[in-house]
């Protein structure tokens, strides 16, 4: 028997208190270690990203609280440049690239479609066994010696550095298949798991993005599986070809890396930019503007992608036509994106605006991306980013982009779906004071150091020239803050586990599947395999006694 | 837990000497099963691809910098060996093609007898290559016992390229060629490796039954990997054994 | 290792400057009229046009998209729970057009623009001064047009001269950066780069060193000296003074060796030269006792010239003990008279 959705669904709109959903059908260390289940899968991810963060946090602050003096307030220069390149490794490989996908993706992707798992549930299982290998080299790697190439390991420092390369070498092999593992899942999901009547362009904007990233994911990954393969060998048999004393070139490298690392950039943004869509419809109870351009963006920043990389190498001597093309076509990335920011803007426009928490990094995050994306538009200019390319300059473009953008859509997405996942409410007034925190201190950060950049201060420097001194401290200070800010969310979040009030079944007020099913939902998703027959985000059928009925 | 309200669809044995396939609780159909499975596949497949992808960039890029380097390296590889090992590899893939056949028209002995062939394949292959190898040892060209002493800056002496002959004197950066070989051939190897130890897992799966006219996925998933190890040969085989 | 958290900036460079004497920094940069850029010293003023328009493009979207967003929010934010939306309109094609068009223009000027300025950098114009700037690491060295001195850590061009650079690297990645200048080049090693630029303003600039290139990235550091055509005939890059060689040694070492030797017996990468030299029971400054390997067999030596002399030219002949696994970068042209020079400033240290 199938339901129509979304028509008034009773097993909704009854609580049945106590009955089984994902989290209770099962319990002790191998049902969870050994689960199939998408959203356990999904749950495990989120503890271990979490951590992933907050130890790339830890290592910030300590950057942060190194930069306090010019000549460099708690370590050598050797340890700060190994402190500086974990956090960086640490952030985008253990953190923003798996991430949404692999928490908030895998919890959410299949309820979106309908389906009662993932594809391939094992594969997926394996993923995250990658994910937590991966971790663990990279752990081993620090007790190796620790690794100091910066995240890029350009060679042919990273061929001479004495430190554990090759362990964190492969320790990014790893996580690269699990990448990509997580990518070829989502798209045989989306493919071949949509529930009847779910056509593609009734699909919600997060399954779409998460689409367009999986595509980016299984394409480009392997490239970087390589690059990271070619520099271990380099270190274990001197193979050559990125050493300059054995006739090899550092800059095919430079090559290899932003072939991968620039479409990684969009691996990590697009996700975000589905969650943003997703929220900015919910919270304004209104259907996206411009549904259909949003979600082919996205293909098309794909696409792009593949072929800008060489925006970062503006320096290294390219040929003149080699950097026209590659201007040129890095701007041309910009045009989908400004799409979609006013697309959602216009969404917002006359919308029912809801100004709780996941709202309110939402916003946060459409005002700092603007900012963040303007920012690399400056980049893709030929002249400006010789003079700006590996200044601070760019380094606030990408923390814009990275932290204010995509962790900030990130906690959007976890707040969003906390009470989905659990059942329960976090405390929203906590939730809005820290989000003003994060917001504060994130700007009191990195403003700065557009300021600094733009006046020449090199990144990666362990100790500088004193006239950046006062950009140094404001950017100190806001770490600070915004390290606050963090510890207060993950504080109120912990604590709803233990103490928070039930959430309702349908706590926003979507209409997307994820909603149809209980809240927490159970083992295989949906009690009734559902069928769809409205258009997507169509706030006309919204049952709003769903959003009063408590979560069982 | 239950599945409270789904069946389980059941594929039947076509006889007695094999088993039954559920299908995975959250796939409806068996149909869909496959396509999954296949679409995954093909995606993986695209992977690898792009992996040996990076292996060509550099590939390419080198002998475009130093073409008599690759020109002479070229020669010092024996083409006929490699050769020969193009046919194994193009036959083992029939016998593979036609294992996945048997599967599909529920031939059990056959099944086993291709994929036992498919795996003698893989052996005589490895078997060439290690001649082949051995051959380059002796020569200094690489030195297997020496690969992993590194490389000695203020002499310019990199441990596994001695080049006792003096066949690759007078061009730059010998060991370049060589290195390059090196590498793709060693991770070509490990898929043939990888490949050989998958149909193995096949027999024995096929031993007990598994694959028929109603379920032979695994069987037509490592034929295809096993066709992707042959293909990436042929673009091997041209590229460092015919390049002079 | 908290201390220095609490220092005032101000004293905590001074202690920079004492403790990182090859890098001794220039005086600050002042900033353009505009307060965002370091003064305009060369010919690129393209790029200060593009950033300064792009800066306004930023601001104006930034100001657009925020007051959308504040107007929205207040005006139709929800007041009971049932609300539904103002209007559920979701296409309007010439507003689409309008934000997909506008942008795409204004890219494209900034496109344009960009490149042109970066043609402007790429071509040299002819007769350029033609120098070489050679980066390891963490130092730098420069060799001026048709002159055998060469100078460390500090840089002298002519105002208004053109000046073209070569740039080496002997062995990693680095990169020249002028921000005054509004250049910046990478210097890979095995290939040779170019950058150039014309210095219209006469003082101190910055120069950096800004690709990643392992421990003291950061203090990979030169003083650029823009001085006046009779200044610069007068060689100022050539101190050296024959009458005291152990001064002249002692630049030298700021700006090549203390980046691995201390001085007061502190291992760094390098042994320190304490007790290189020693003062005999009558006064006298005699060889100190040096373990080296020598082809992997430890021997036990006594410092005389030619072994530094040897340690600067092929200092893997001999490995000094308990540094064995760390290698020294040959520095094979390093002019006679300056490697004198430095031994006699090491001969100063003796009995300290
Ligand atoms: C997820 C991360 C992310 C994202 C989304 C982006 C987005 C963009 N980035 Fe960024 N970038 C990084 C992460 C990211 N970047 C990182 C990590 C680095 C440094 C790596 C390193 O060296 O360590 C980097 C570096 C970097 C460089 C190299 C700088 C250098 O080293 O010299 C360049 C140069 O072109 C660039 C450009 C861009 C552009 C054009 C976009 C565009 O996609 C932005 C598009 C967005 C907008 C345009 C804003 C929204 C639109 C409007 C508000 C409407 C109005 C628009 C117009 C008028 C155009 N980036
Ligand atoms: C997703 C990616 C991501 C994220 C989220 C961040 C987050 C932050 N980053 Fe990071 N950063 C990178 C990616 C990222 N970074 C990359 C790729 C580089 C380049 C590396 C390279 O050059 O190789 C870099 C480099 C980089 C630099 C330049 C270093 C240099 O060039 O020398 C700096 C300096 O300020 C910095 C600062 C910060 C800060 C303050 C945060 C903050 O947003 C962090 C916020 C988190 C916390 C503050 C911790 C959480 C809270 C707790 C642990 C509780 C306890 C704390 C308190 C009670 C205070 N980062
Ligand atoms: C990159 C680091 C580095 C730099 C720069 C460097 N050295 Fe060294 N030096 C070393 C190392 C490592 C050793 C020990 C190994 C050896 O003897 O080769 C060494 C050894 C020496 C020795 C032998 C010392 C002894 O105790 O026996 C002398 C003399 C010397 N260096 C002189 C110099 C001079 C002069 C310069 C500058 C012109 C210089 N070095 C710059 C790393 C460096
Ligand atoms: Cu030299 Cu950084
Ligand atoms: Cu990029």
């Amino acid at each position: 028997m199938t339901t129509n959705v979304p028509a008034v669904d009773t097993h909704v709109a009854e609580p049945t208190s106590g009955r089984k959903n994902f989290l209770n059908c099962s319990s002790g260390f191998m049902s969870w270690a050994g689960t199939l289940d998408h959203k356990r899968i999904g749950l495990m991810y989120l503890v271990g990203v979490s951590i992933a963060f907050l130890c790339g946090g830890l290592f910030a602050l300590l950057v942060r609280l190194h930069l306090w003096s010019p000549e460099g307030a708690l370590f050598a220069n050797a340890d700060y440049n190994q402190i500086f390149t974990l956090h960086g490794a640490f952030m985008v490989f253990l953190f923003v690239i798996p991430a949404i996908p692999g928490s908030l993706g895998n919890m959410v992707l299949p309820l979106m479609l309908g389906a009662k798992d993932v594809a391939l549930p094992r594969l997926n299982l394996l993923s995250f066994y990658l994910w937590c290998s991966g971790a663990v080299m990279a752990t081993l790697a620090i007790i190796l010696g620790g690794f100091d190439t910066g995240w890029t390991f350009y060679a042919p420092y990273s061929i001479y550095t004495d430190k554990a390369v090759v362990s964190i070498g492969l320790g990014i092999f790893l996580l690269g298949f699990s990448s990509i593992f997580t990518g070829l899942n989502f798209i045989v999901t989306v493919h071949k798991l949509r529930a009847p009547g779910l056509t593609w362009f009734r699909m919600p904007l997060f399954v779409w993005a998460l689409y367009a990233t999986s595509i980016l994911q299984v394409l480009a990954t392997p490239v970087l599986g390589i690059t990271v393969l070619l520099v271990a060998f380099e270190r274990l048999y001197n193979i050559g070809i990125f050493d300059p004393r054995l006739g090899g070139d550092p800059v095919l490298f430079e090559h290899f890396f932003w072939f991968y690392s620039h479409p990684a950039v969009y691996i990590m943004v697009l996700p975000a930019f589905g969650i943003v869509s997703e929220l900015v419809s919910v919270h304004s109870r209104k259907p996206l503007f411009g549904y259909k351009l949003i979600a082919f963006s996205s293909l098309a920043i794909a696409i792009i992608s593949f072929l800008v990389w060489g925006h970062h190498m503006f320096t290294s001597g390219q040929s003149t036509y080699a950097m026209f093309a590659f201007s040129f076509l890095t701007f041309f990335v910009a045009i989908p994106t400004a799409i979609k920011e006013f697309s959602w803007v216009a969404t917002i426009w006359k919308g029912s605006i809801a100004l709780n928490s996941p709202m309110l990094y939402t916003l946060a995050f459409l005002i700092i991306f603007a900012i963040g994306g303007l920012t690399g538009v400056i980049l893709g200019a030929l002249n400006v980013d010789i003079h700006l390319h590996d200044t601070y300059f760019v380094v606030a473009h990408f923390h814009y982009v990275m932290m204010g953008s995509i962790a900030l859509a990130f906690f959007a997405g976890l707040h969003h779906w906390w009470p989905k996942m659990f059942g329960v409410m976090y405390n929203e007034t906590l939730a809005k004071i820290a989000c003003g925190i994060i917001f504060i201190g994130f700007n009191t950060t990195f403003l700065p150091q557009f300021i600094m950049g733009s006046r020449g201060m090199p990144r990666r420097y362990a100790t500088y020239v004193p006239e950046y001194a006062p950009y140094h401290h404001a950017s100190t200070i806001g770490a600070v803050i915004l390290g606050l800010g963090i510890a207060l969310m993950v504080y109120y979040l912990v604590a709803s586990l233990f103490s928070g009030k039930r959430a309702m079944q349908n706590q926003w007020g979507g209409v997307t599947l994820d909603w149809h099913t209980p809240t927490p939902p159970p083992l295989e998703n949906f009690d009734h395999s559902p069928s769809v027959t409205t258009e997507v985000y169509d706030y006309s059928v919204l049952d709003l006694e769903t959003t009063r009925t408590p979560a069982s | 837990m239950s599945h409270d309200g789904h069946h389980s669809v059941v594929i039947p044995a076509p006889g007695p000497e094999f088993q039954s396939h559920t299908v995975a609780h959250h796939f409806d159909t068996p149909v869909q099963e496959f396509q999954s499975a296949k679409l995954g596949f093909w995606l993986f497949l695209a992977t690898e691809i792009l992996l040996f992808g990076g292996l060509f960039a550099a590939y390419f890029y080198y002998h475009q910098m130093y073409h008599e380097t690759f020109h002479l390296g070229g020669q010092q590889l024996d083409w006929w060996l490699g050769a020969l090992n193009t046919s194994v590899l193009l036959l083992s893939s029939w016998t593979m093609a036609m294992g996945v056949r048997s599967a599909q028209t529920s031939q059990k002995g056959k099944l086993l007898m291709y994929c036992g062939l498919t795996v003698l394949g893989a052996v005589i292959f490895l078997v060439i290559k290690f001649f082949e190898y051995k051959a380059k040892n002796e020569h200094g060209l690489i030195e297997f016992a020496h690969l992993f002493d590194g490389y000695n800056g203020a002499t310019g002496q990199l441990s596994w390229f001695t080049d006792h002959d003096g066949v690759m004197a007078g061009v730059p950066h010998g060991h370049l060629f060589f290195a390059i070989y090196l590498t793709m051939t060693a991770i070509h190897g490990l898929h043939v490796i990888i490949g050989a130890g998958l149909i193995v897992w096949i027999m024995k799966g096929a031993a007990k039954g598994r694959f028929h006219a109603g379920y032979y996925l695994p069987v037509d998933l490592v034929g295809l990997y096993w066709h992707l190890v042959d293909l990436i040969w042929i673009f091997l085989f041209p590229l460092l054994y015919l390049v002079s | 290792m908290f201390v220095n958290l609490f220092q005032d900036p101000v004293n905590a460079a001074q202690g920079v400057a004492e403790s990182v004497p090859q890098n001794p920094h220039a005086p600050a940069q002042t900033i353009d009229a505009w307060g965002q850029l370091p003064k305009l010293a060369s010919t690129f003023g393209d790029v200060d046009g593009l950033f300064y328009f792009t800066y306004a493009v930023c601001i104006f979207f930034f100001v657009l998209i925020f007051a959308a967003l504040l107007y929205s929010v207040i005006k139709w934010h929800r007041k009971t729970y049932d609300q539904p939306a103002a209007s559920n309109v979701t296409h309007n094609t010439p507003l689409e057009v309008v934000w997909t068009v506008i942008p795409l223009i204004i890219v494209m000027v900034m496109f344009a623009w960009g490149f042109k300025g970066s043609l402007d950098m790429t071509n040299v114009p002819h007769g350029a001064r033609q120098y070489k700037a050679t980066a390891k690491q963490w130092n730098w060295t420069f060799s001026y047009p048709n002159d055998p001195v060469q100078s460390y850590g500090e840089l002298w061009l002519e105002v208004g001269k053109p000046a073209s650079f070569l740039l080496e690297s002997t062995d990693v990645l680095h990169a020249f950066y002028m921000p005054s200048m509004r250049v910046k080049r990478d210097v890979v090693p095995g290939r040779y780069q170019k950058v150039w630029f014309q210095p219209i303003e006469k003082g101190e600039y910055h120069l950096f060193c800004a690709e990643y290139c392992g421990d003291d990235h950061s203090k990979m550091y030169a003083k650029v000296h823009v001085v006046d055509a009779v200044e610069y005939a007068k060689r100022p890059w050539d101190q050296w003074d024959d009458n005291n060689p152990a001064k002249g040694g002692e630049s030298r070492y700021k700006a090549l060796c203390s980046s691995c030797h201390s001085l007061d017996g502190t291992p760094l990468t390098g042994p320190s030269w304490k007790g290189l030299f020693v003062k005999d029971a009558s006064g006298a400054i005699v060889g100190g006792q040096r373990d080296v390997f020598v082809g992997g067999v430890k021997e036990t030596i006594t410092v005389d010239d030619a072994y530094i002399i040897e340690s600067i030219k092929n200092p893997e002949a001999k490995k000094a003990a308990g540094h064995e696994k760390n290698a020294m970068t040959a520095f094979p042209n390093l002019p006679d008279r300056e490697i004198h020079g430095i031994i006699e400033f090491m001969k100063t240290l003796a009995g300290k």
